[in-house]
């Protein structure tokens, strides 16, 4: 067995990698013939082994009996066997970004940036890959405007057209949890009738209905009804603000026409 | 290194305001607005000269092509980072897991071999020493 394990591993320096000329690299001279009661190895000796033979191994006199014989590998390498997160202090990050759910859409990265920016800047020619793809072809410097070139920019007055207006839109703003008490003093709510005014009357009625109690809270569901749709107008008239002059600015509108306010 | 990015953050944010502005003028244009509009137009280029001043200073930073690819989809470029981690960790952990088999393997045909063939591997233990690094 020992010698088979040496003609594996090669017998001496000068007659070469065994593989290697069976296999057809390199010169050398043929292999010796295999004695009978072994089996020829050769043919599965990788051809990378053969081939880099000369110069992985050690001379000759110190690897004896061995040659093909790698260097081990220095111990304090940088390998996957340590936690490269550790080591290069990243744990933060890491803790930062896989410890808690990242929102997926831009505007949650970018909140104060005004426009729809979670569309995909494809349809609208906005893309950043399309600046280094093409690049804007201008100058090397910024000049201001002076007199002359400043008239190239005056405008007819009044709105915008509405698809130019249309590129401003904010995304609509999740609907905040605070509810806008702004009950109106006239609230169409239904009117009490001269009867129900009377005190007496009414203690009479409480006792004499039987349905009282399931009428209550039919007139309860109309008022809360009431109250939503006045809250759903109030919210439509502030979201189409928005719409219009984004969302900072309808704060400046609250600011400027409290009739809004009241309503 | 973060005053950099500060200072072009700043820069950012300002001109972005000014943009704004500029379009809640342009929106619904009135004749009184021209010399705000004016100037408006010409903070945009001073916007923008101090944009290109912070260029040089961030000479040396390298984006990633792929966190383009998210803020095009209108995805948050944390992702990018978030799944940048994740992957390494998860290659660390593999590669982690190949360095241990190795070695049990190394040490389990180091041990079968001593068995077999002891004079050689006591010449190879000779050369590579006892303990030999995995």
């Amino acid at each position: 067995m020992t010698e088979m394990y040496s003609t594996l591993f090669g017998q001496n320096e000068t007659q070469g990698p065994a593989g290697s000329s069976s296999l057809g690299f390199g010169p050398g001279k043929p292999p010796p013939p295999m004695p009978q009661n072994q089996v020829s190895m050769t043919g599965q000796m990788p051809a990378q082994l053969g081939d880099e033979g000369p110069a992985l191994r050690k001379p000759g006199a110190m690897n004896e009996p061995f040659y093909l014989l790698r260097e081990l590998p220095v111990g304090n390498e940088l390998t996957g066997n340590t936690n490269l997160i550790t080591h290069y202090n990243l744990e933060h990050a890491y803790n930062k970004f896989c410890g808690k759910k990242v929102k997926e859409k831009l505007s949650n990265f970018l909140p104060e940036l005004p426009g729809m920016i979670d569309c995909p800047g494809t349809q609208d020619g906005s893309s950043l890959r399309s600046l280094i793809d093409k690049p804007p072809v201008c100058g090397n410097s910024f000049s201001p405007l002076t007199g002359a070139l400043l008239t190239g920019f005056r405008l007819h007055t009044g709105p915008l057209p509405e698809q130019y207006r249309l590129m401003h839109i904010q995304p609509p703003k999740k609907k905040s949890k605070h509810k806008h008490k702004h009950h109106r003093p006239q609230d169409p709510l239904p009117q009490e009738t001269p009867s129900d005014s009377d005190p007496k009357k009414k203690k009479k009625k409480r006792d004499d209905d039987p349905d009282r109690k399931k009428k209550k809270k039919d007139k309860k569901k109309k008022k809360v009804k009431i109250v939503k749709l006045e809250n759903y107008s109030f919210s439509h008239v502030l979201i189409s603000a928005r719409f219009c002059f984004w969302g900072r600015l309808t704060d400046n509108l609250l600011i400027m026409f409290p009739t809004f306010e009241s309503k | 290194m973060a005053e950099k990015f500060d200072n072009l953050e700043e820069h950012l944010e300002k001109f972005i305001e000014n943009i704004r502005q500029l379009g809640i003028i342009v929106s619904d244009f009135q004749p009184s607005s021209q010399a705000g509009l004016n100037q408006k137009l010409n903070f945009m280029i001073s916007g923008l000269q101090d944009i290109e001043k912070c260029r040089q200073q961030l000479h040396e930073i390298n984006v990633p092509l792929e966190v383009f690819e998210y803020i095009d989809q209108g995805r948050n470029p944390q992702l990018y980072t978030k799944e940048c981690l994740e992957r390494a960790l998860a290659r660390n952990e593999q590669v982690k897991g190949k360095i241990d088999t190795m070695t049990k393997f190394k040490s389990l045909l180091i041990s079968e071999l001593s068995k077999v063939f002891p004079e050689d591997m006591a010449k190879y233990k000779a050369i590579h020493g006892e303990d030999a690094p995995s």
